[in-house]
């Protein structure tokens, strides 16, 4: 995977969940941390979307964040353009870099300053990276306002004013500001309606063919994924389960858990197929179980699988496909 | 009249007093829903889904109020109750589920306690029969060791458990109708399956009505009998589940089901329908989807159109009005003397 754009390499990090110190030493109870990924590795091609599927608590979001440079990685490293976000070196190229990573959050109404207008909003990171003065960044914004599909004289409006799907477009149009090349994209359109969604989403793509972007998105949305995706890793617990091509992975799966999520998908189609319900939740990711962590919800776990945690290998992470 | 419909809502209309003059925030919507049925309500946000929900169950939040149309539990009105005899309606008879487990349970009581002190509330009964009760409808909604969990508070719980526990809740006063409003959003795919399997079982067991109101067309499909489509604070399209999953008629039915990205899907484009919803002080004269509509022509814009029968569905659009230039004869007289005071519609 030389030609990778973005690699992401043995990264983990854990969140120490200790109860206060007082309290620990006259419990006699020891730390405690909460490792919310642990050991991911991946790659993604220039201009490809690799998607992360998973459900809450399966440390997705973590692993955005650090993609980004949000949160300090544990261990492990993250490489964009052959450019080390985590080692000492490279400083000055990594402050390059950073214009060239943005991110799309989740909530379109908790991610716009409500007190900005939505062209200084777009302008601002233009003025940041020094990259055009105020008339030129004026003038840029009301393009991008333009491309993602607003009306120019939108500028001048407060975030209030616009609906769910046109403040998504919005922080579209601020990630793309400075140029970016690389986008990290957590849960985009779960805030939106389908029907909002549906506009979202072929915009992302209008923009990829257009401009060559790259995406990192992140989803527990499953048919989300499989539209937009080239490749999906499935996460569980802070691991990756099972990575595939988009195209082969949900229609031969071959991890359980990844059985599992696709058998509780509804049935849109009305096939009359049972929606598999599933066993028990998620385990907490404190203490979570030995061996393969999937292994108590898993109708095939074996001894080995209560005992050793499998490896990702060829794409997958399961003892049984060995 | 106990062999009719547990709950029938008709011509129900909702508006709320503002500054800028009334917001009618549900226009005429009528439905019933039978004994062990479950009636989906879907829509976008802010469509009235849930405000049909709060409007049959009484709680309306001030400034908004019912203007006109009737709510009738097993054949009795229950929309213009006095609040005292509403209160020993709701949560006795009707009973609601709301989305998000954590803010339905008081994170003080354990889920025992939460459970029977709704039981002595509505119920005659013994504290202790109230205790047994309460642990018997936490093993029906699959809580294991039931005994052992009713002394857990909320925190200990799981979302999927909590919504069980929620589910227990609702069920303490055997209510006729259960209005479960976006039961599985806030929960993950997995444990959505098992609380979808959960309400349909209880609900053909127990023999209740229930109005699931959701925004996700794959629940319904699993779980509802019959649906109605919501828009702009109508009803759009109602027909049974099959009939409108697989072969909706009404142009915004349409797009929505075209909207859903598929599991099998490659990476086509998705059809999009272009828009918003309109806000309630901006709805357009005629048809409400209209703006939005690829296939509006002149007339949309001028007239509302009523719900017609149409095989199995039952579609508010004038695509299936039989025989449009009858009754655009007809109600010729009755919209024309409202033209006079709207500007800028183009009516060749």
């Amino acid at each position: 995977m030389s030609d990778a754009f973005v690699r992401v390499d043995g990264l983990h990090r854990s969140f120490d969940v200790s109860r206060p110190w007082l309290e620990r030493t006259l419990s006699g109870r020891p730390r405690e941390t909460l490792k919310a990924v642990d050991g991911v590795s991946f790659a993604i091609r220039r201009g490809e979307t690799f998607a992360i599927v998973g459900e809450s608590g399966s440390g997705k979001s973590t692993l955005a964040r650090m993609v980004v440079g949000l949160l300090t990685p544990t261990a492990g490293d993250v490489v964009i353009d052959g450019v080390s976000m985590t080692g000492r070196a490279d400083r000055s190229r990594r402050k390059e870099l950073r214009r060239r990573i943005q991110m799309i959050f989740q909530d379109p109404f908790a991610s716009l300053d409500p007190r900005w207008r939505a062209g200084p909003i777009i302008a601002e990171p233009i003025r940041a990276f020094g990259l055009a003065d105020a008339r030129e960044a004026d003038r840029q914004a009301a393009d991008l306002l333009r491309r993602v599909g607003l009306d120019p004289a939108d500028a001048r409006k407060y975030p209030h004013e616009f609906s769910g799907g046109q403040r998504q477009r919005i922080a579209i149009a601020r990630a793309l500001a400075p140029k970016a090349e690389f986008l990290v994209c957590d849960e985009p359109t779960s805030a939106l309606d389908v029907s909002v969604q549906a506009q979202i989403l072929n915009l992302m793509r209008d923009l990829q063919d257009a401009l060559g972007l790259t995406y990192l998105l992140i989803s527990h949305n499953l048919a989300v994924v499989r539209h937009m995706a080239t490749t999906i890793g499935v996460m569980y617990l802070g691991r990756l389960v099972e990575v595939g091509p988009a195209r082969t992975l949900f229609a031969e799966p071959r991890h359980p858990y990844t059985r599992m999520l696709l058998d509780a998908v509804p049935d849109l189609a009305m096939t009359g197929r049972r929606r598999m319900a599933v066993l028990g939740d998620a385990p907490n990711p404190i203490d979570p179980p030995a061996g393969c962590a999937f292994h108590p919800r898993c109708s095939l776990a074996t001894d080995r699988c209560r005992a050793q945690a499998p490896a990702l290998r060829d794409g997958v992470a399961c003892h049984l496909v060995d | 009249m106990t062999s009719g419909p547990v709950l029938s809502v008709r011509d129900l209309k909702v508006e709320f007093a503002s500054r800028r003059g009334v917001l009618r925030a549900l226009d005429g919507v009528s439905f019933d829903i039978g004994r062990g049925e479950v009636l989906g309500l879907v829509g976008e946000s802010g469509a009235g889904k849930s405000l049909t929900g709060a409007a049959v169950i009484g709680l309306l939040e001030p400034p908004g109020r019912i203007v006109s149309g009737e709510v009738r539990l097993l054949g009795e009105r229950i929309d213009a109750l006095p609040e005292r005899q509403m209160r020993a309606v709701r949560g006795r008879r009707i009973a609601m589920v709301f989305q998000d487990p954590l803010t339905s349970l008081n994170p003080l009581y354990t889920v025992g306690q939460q459970i029977e002190q709704t039981i002595l509330a509505h119920l005659p009964v013994s504290r202790r029969e109230a205790r047994r009760r309460a642990i018997d409808l936490l093993k029906e909604v699959g809580i294991q060791g039931a005994e052992r969990r009713a002394d857990a508070y909320p925190h200990e719980f799981s979302g999927g458990m909590r919504q069980r526990v929620v589910l227990a809740l609702a069920l303490c006063a055997e209510p006729d109708l259960v209005i479960a409003d976006e039961p599985t959003t806030a929960l993950d795919v997995s444990v959505q399956a098992q609380i979808i399997a959960l309400i349909r079982k209880l609900c053909l067991e127990r023999g209740m009505a229930v109005m699931l109101i959701t925004h996700d067309m794959g629940v319904i499909a699993e779980t509802a009998d019959r649906v109605a489509v919501m828009y702009a604070g109508r009803i759009v399209e109602t027909g049974p589940v099959a009939a409108l999953v697989g072969a909706p008629l009404h142009p915004y039915a349409r797009g929505l089901m075209a909207a859903i990205p598929r599991l099998d899907g490659d990476r086509e484009r998705l059809a999009q329908i272009p828009g918003a919803m309109p806000r309630l002080q901006d709805l357009p004269r005629g048809c409400a989807f209209c703006p939005r509509c690829p296939e509006n022509f002149a007339h949309c814009h001028v007239e509302r159109p009523e719900l017609v029968t149409r095989g199995e569905h039952r579609v508010a659009c004038f695509l299936y009005g039989d025989g449009l230039a009858d009754r655009a004869g007809d109600d010729g007289a009755a919209p024309a003397p409202e033209m006079d005071g709207a500007p800028g519609e183009a009516v060749p």
